[in-house]
């Protein structure tokens, strides 16, 4: 019997289909992002002092740290918040230090630079850090050891600390209660400079400018610059330099009229006037940031068709500023870098074309190279960047630069060649559709206009199109021999798909996702996820922000909506291009005589099912939880969910028949105040509540995850430890849905003659009511996102995939294991064993073997799709959020595909040696047979 | 304020549970813990409390060597509310400070290697009984998931604020599945295989062991042939076994004699016949 059990339990481990080592990292693919990286804080450093190669360290717009390689362009490390609120991220490195410091909201942190383990964390409380700074030297000296950090911290207070660079513990702390606005802080050898902004209740702001000692934090000194005709808010003011010899506030009017600097710890100020015969947009101003440099600074000015820029230097020992010289105007557009090499600092000018070389001594050119053309930046324009020059012999020899494009690309170019690109525009994915590819449209347009013609006219388009289709046979005859040839030897070619192009598995299937920041991109996910295009929104509509797009798919095209626009976009999936609605042939839902589509959406809390012909009458049904319950969430089953039997096959032959309503709504409802949580089960047809399930003690401040699919629904929480539930950790449901409990039997449907739960809206009457079978599962660790596997004819057992953002994975649960006619407390007998149950047991462990993602550590995920390849063991998988991740899964093994197990080679070796083996034996046999007929 | 609270008190099933199936294995439960702390009353200190210190600690073993762990290794205190998370320093620990009191889920989560759960416990009590002074009290042990949660396993420290706590792996991940390559040995082992092979052998050796047998054997053989020997002879072999008295050869009859005397008699009449 034990024997028994133990083999039952080895089939049921088996069909946890896993990856196989050769397959990771070819059937998926992972882009691990930043996010678009800032500008100020975003350099390059070595990892620590003496180290021969330096790392790009850069903190993202969503607030996520990370460094990478320079030479690929691979992820070294990084580290994301996905609590945090979105606010001000900041991120320093100290000259020679070994960690890097970030800000996030109340966090201060340290990381170790070239690892990112952490070094040490401090909470600021309430208050949130509006600035962050190295202090680099101390009394004219430069500290070699650990460099303490000074914070600006602003609260109902403003306050600056300065912490110390082992351990984080304040060393002092200066208040100021003024009220002024913090600004910023920045060092000098001497003295450490809090700015604030002085917002009398008119007019405009005045610079406040206090300096403190470092060593105690005492106030030396306060003045006041009079710069309230200019500043009438704060992105007036250009720049306030940190950690150069000499720091500089540079601000300018509304209009960019004019330029005003001065040199923090002088009342003085620098007036300039900007280029008159341009518009200037906006101002850049770059300065180097180092101690030791030269106090040479560029000022960028932009303009709707170009820019320009005026170079100044500083005299420290009559504080004067002056223009040095001016570089031309460039009627396209640019950005400029500053790096510095010893004392020298050179300014790098990056045009769509071009990469030159300045010092800031003169305007002699010192390097110009040429940038080579590429698919991935084609239509960009360099946005900021960040450069190492090395210049030898008054010549720079070789330059790179990082350089974030407007279409969203972090590009590394060395010299004229570009080295990487990551396309962090995808870090922020709010919506993601499938589109299949052109081809299998193309054909499916064909293959119906043939069969509404009349016989004799749809045989001669036939004919025709097959003559036509004759003139790409030469090609695909000239491809047979290294197609054999390839797949014989077992090289794939998979990672060299050029174009989009159809497969004969229909792995390459389309995906278009769009962002937060309004762009539009396709990505192949059968060849690793490769971007097709890459398009901005906004080029179709000028005056609107796409901020959260939702698409939908149709046939060849894809339909944007966003709540900031009015209709819908329609773009071409395949080239991105825009179609106008007149070309686009509407597909009207199939619908019979009779009947009617119902929509339904949330309203104010309660959710309503409306007549999809008359979306302003009356709802025809709506829903509201009791009892102050809050709606958190509704789920439907898909659209397209083929289910193979209506029925399950028990171990005797017998058959429970499934609940197969397609209108089914899985909706989740909270009580925050008794902690419970609730699922409702409606049909969206009629409205009516079908099934309840009510749990008490849940984290309602927790996600409530939930899918349904074919006859089943699952969903998972999280207990709540404050009224002392007698269990610990996360709880995973799942519920069963079947006609009858009593197997072949059709329950209320078995007396009618002509009616079907997956037609509910034939029959008459209610819809009929599920007999429900529940288990409930612990899991180790919290899920946040559900989905579950699609395949073509749903003869593929399913399997649940879960996000667990605790150990960055996607993992996918076989659906054998959350089977809730899993036996409680008794081994399984023969007829459960035929099934495959197995005994129930209340812990779910994630098996390392179940998860999508194995190697891959899958950050802030928020969602995944899933849809039907061309063959039916397999599903394909894509998730989106801060991280794009996409694979294709097989639960039911591969069984319809030759892996890559299947040696090709000794295959053929076989064949051939039992050929050899045949031609020796044939004259054996002939003889024998021939002396038998003597014989007799 | 009395922290002991009898120990029935949380003998409940979990109320989370939906349905009947889904009772959480208590069979285990240790009766005889002592230390059993009330949650809600511990719950109660929280607005009593600063806030404890504690320091969970991968200790270098031959399973892990923790300085090569990936940096996002981080650890969570779960209890109510959004849990406490702390990455991984570079002294190999995990440090949560301000931590209320309460009774916690310690969780360890690494791409690369499991590691057990903890139970840890945070209270204020008395330094000394009656003085007054209150202090912060830090309990571990394992923890099994799946079981009821006053069902601990062994103690893994206890102490006052910055107590030290170990977090000990219990395996690594592996993520993928070994492939069966094709081989030839594998390939011989199928049970078809083996069969044609058998066959095979017989049909091509048997010719050879007739030829080697001498004449006369030979010619016996050629005759048991002919009567049918070896034809019947298998028929008759399974009838044997049908026929097999099992009570009397379990009463320990003397049976060889009768066993083999029956079965063969019928080929035996036919010869004498």
């Amino acid at each position: 019997m034990r024997l028994h059990a133990a083999l039952a339990f080895a089939a049921c481990l088996a069909p946890a289909a896993a990856i196989f080592e050769d397959d990771a990292y070819h059937i998926d693919f992972h882009y691990a992002l930043l996010g678009l990286p800032k500008h100020e804080a975003t350099f390059f450093q070595k990892p620590y002092a003496g180290s021969k190669a330096s790392l790009l360290y850069s903190i993202s717009q969503n607030q996520t740290i990370g460094a990478v390689n320079p030479k690929d362009g691979a992820l070294v490390w990084r580290q994301h918040f996905p609590s945090e609120p979105r606010g001000r991220g900041h991120l320093r490195s100290g000259h020679e230090q070994d960690i890097v410091i970030s800000a996030i909201g109340e966090r201060i942190t340290a990381w170790s630079a070239s690892d990112g383990r952490l070094v040490w964390e401090t909470t600021v409380g309430s208050a949130v850090v509006e600035d962050l700074e190295i202090l680099e030297q101390e009394d004219g000296m430069t500290i070699n050891e650990a460099k303490d950090v000074i914070v600006l911290l602003a609260d109902s207070s403003n306050s600056v600390k300065r912490l110390d660079g082992k351990t984080g513990r304040a060393k002092w702390t200066f208040e100021d209660t003024s009220g002024d606005a913090p600004f910023q802080v920045s060092t000098s050898p001497t003295a450490i400079y809090y700015i604030a902004l002085h917002t009398p209740r008119l007019g405009g702001s005045k610079l406040r400018v206090t300096s403190l000692s470092p060593v105690t934090g005492k106030k030396f000194d306060q003045y006041t610059l009079n710069s309230d005709a200019e500043i009438s808010s704060r992105d007036r003011i250009l720049f306030a330099g940190a950690n150069t010899a000499a720091p500089l506030l540079a601000w300018t009017d509304k209009a960019n009229k004019v330029l005003k600097v001065s040199i923090i710890g002088t009342k003085s100020v620098a007036t300039f006037s900007t280029p008159a015969d341009e518009i200037v947009e906006s101002i850049v101003l770059h300065a180097p940031n180092h101690v030791n440099s030269l106090t040479h600074f560029l000022v960028e000015y932009q303009t709707t068709v170009g820019h320009s820029a005026e170079v100044y230097h500083v005299d420290l020992k009559t504080s004067t500023i002056s223009k040095a010289y001016s570089l031309p105007e460039l009627t396209s557009k640019g950005t400029f870098t500053t790096s510095t090499s010893d004392a020298n600092v050179y300014f790098t000018r990056i045009t769509e074309d071009e990469i030159t070389v300045f010092s800031s001594v003169s305007h002699g050119v010192l390097g110009r190279w040429h940038v080579k053309r590429s698919s991935a930046l084609a239509g960009a324009y360099p946005v900021h960047g960040q450069s190492e020059v090395v210049v030898k012999s008054g010549a720079a020899s070789a330059v790179r630069s990082a350089i974030l494009y407007s279409n969203g690309q972090w590009a590394l170019l060395r010299n004229d060649e570009l080295v990487w690109t990551r396309p962090e525009f995808l870090s922020g994915t709010v919506s993601a559709v499938w589109a299949g590819l052109p081809e299998q449209e193309a054909l499916a347009q064909a293959l119906a206009e043939e069969s509404h013609r009349n016989p004799v006219s749809a045989y001669i388009h036939r004919v025709q199109r097959h003559i036509q289709d004759i003139k790409y046979l030469p090609a695909w005859v000239q491809s047979i021999p290294p197609r054999l040839l390839g797949s014989v030897l077992g090289k794939s070619k998979d990672t060299t798909v050029d174009d989009i192009q159809q497969d004969t598995f229909g792995f390459h299937k389309l995906v278009i996702v769009a962002t937060e920041t309004g762009r539009l991109a396709a990505l192949d996910v059968g060849s690793r996820g490769k971007v097709m295009w890459n398009m901005d929104l906004s080029q179709f509509a000028p005056d609107t922000s796409f901020k959260t797009p939702t698409l939908k798919a149709h046939s060849g095209y894809v339909e944007v909506r966003d709540p900031s626009f009015q209709g819908s976009l329609f773009i071409n999936s395949t080239t991105g291009g825009l179609l106008s609605s007149n070309s686009i042939k509407t597909h009207v839902p199939l619908v019979s005589e009779g009947q009617d589509l119902v929509s339904f959406t949330l309203v104010d809390g309660t959710l309503k099912g409306f007549l999809e012909s008359q979306p302003t009458s009356k709802p025809v049904w709506s829903f509201a939880p009791a009892g102050g319950e809050r709606i958190v969430s509704y789920t439907a089953r898909p659209v397209v969910d083929p289910v193979a039997s209506i029925g399950k096959v028990l171990g005797d032959r017998r058959v429970l028949y499934k609940y197969l309503n397609p209108n089914l709504v899985l909706v989740t409802a909270v009580v925050d105040s008794t902690r419970t949580a609730s699922v409702y089960l409606l049909d969206s047809a009629s409205g009516q509540l079908i099934h309840t399930l009510s749990h008490n003690d849940v984290d309602t401040s927790r996600p409530i995850p939930a899918t349904i699919s074919e006859n089943w629904f699952t969903y998972a929480l999280t207990i709540d430890a404050a009224s002392g539930a007698s269990s610990r950790g996360y709880q995973l449901v799942v519920s069963d849905l079947y006609e009858s409990p009593l197997p072949d039997d059709r329950g209320p449907l078995g007396d009618t003659s002509n009616s079907s739960t997956v037609q509910p809206s034939g029959s008459k009457g209610d819809a009929v009511k599920p007999y429900v079978l529940s288990q409930s599962y612990q899991v180790p660790a919290e899920i946040t996102h559900m989905a579950v596997t699609q395949t073509k004819q749903g003869i593929t057992s399913r399997e649940l995939l879960v996000t667990v953002p605790s150990i960055n994975s996607i993992i996918g649960i076989p659906r054998s294991f959350i089977d809730p006619r899993r036996p409680i407390g008794r081994d399984p007998n023969a007829q459960e064993q035929l099934e495959g149950l197995m005994k129930y047991h209340p812990l779910i462990n994630f098996d390392p073997k179940w998860h999508l993602t194995h190697k891959y550590e899958v950050l802030g995920i928020k969602d995944i799709i899933t849809s039907e390849s061309g063959i039916e063991s397999t599903s394909l998988v894509f998730a989106y959020g801060l991280d794009i991740f996409g694979t294709r899964v097989a639960p039911s093994f591969a069984f319809d595909i030759l892996g890559k197990g299947f040696n090709k080679i000794s295959m053929l070796l076989t064949v051939v040696g039992l050929f050899v083996g045949v031609l020796f034996v044939a004259p054996l046999v002939r003889r024998k047979q021939i002396n038998a007929m003597w014989t007799i | 304020m009395s922290r002991r609270v009898s120990s029935g008190l949380h003998r409940e099933i979990p109320s989370t549970s939906i349905h009947q199936r889904c009772i959480i294995d208590s069979a285990t439960l240790s009766t005889h813990d002592t230390m059993k702390t009330s949650i809600s009353a511990l719950a109660s200190f929280a607005s009593l409390v600063s806030s404890a210190r504690l320091l969970l600690q991968i200790p270098t073993t031959h399973l892990v060597n923790p300085s090569t762990l990936p940096s996002t290794t981080h650890a969570t205190l779960q209890s109510s509310g959004l849990p406490l998370d702390t990455y991984l320093t570079r002294s190999n620990t995990f440090n949560f400070n301000n931590v209320s009191a309460g009774s916690y889920l310690a969780t360890v989560h690494c791409r690369d290697f499991a590691f057990e759960p903890l139970r840890i416990d945070v209270s204020v009590e008395e330094a000394v009984e009656g003085s007054g002074e209150m202090k912060e009290v830090i309990r571990a042990w394992q923890t099994f998931l799946g079981n009821d949660w006053d069902n601990k396993g062994e103690s893994r420290g206890e102490g006052g604020n910055g107590l030290v706590i170990e977090a000990r792996p219990v395996g690594q991940k592996w993520f993928y599945q070994e492939r069966q390559g094709f081989s030839p040995l594998s390939f011989l082992k199928n049970p078809m295989i083996l069969m044609a092979v058998v066959s095979m052998g017989l049909i091509f050796g048997m010719p050879k062991l007739m030829e080697n047998m001498d004449p006369e054997m030979k010619q016996e053989f050629e005759e048991m042939q002919k009567n049918g020997v070896m034809g019947s002879g298998t028929t008759n072999t399974a009838q044997q076994l049908q026929n097999f008295d099992l009570a009397s050869w379990m009463a320990g009859k003397t049976d060889s004699g009768s066993a083999v005397a029956r079965a063969p008699s019928p080929a035996g009449q036919a010869k004498k016949r």
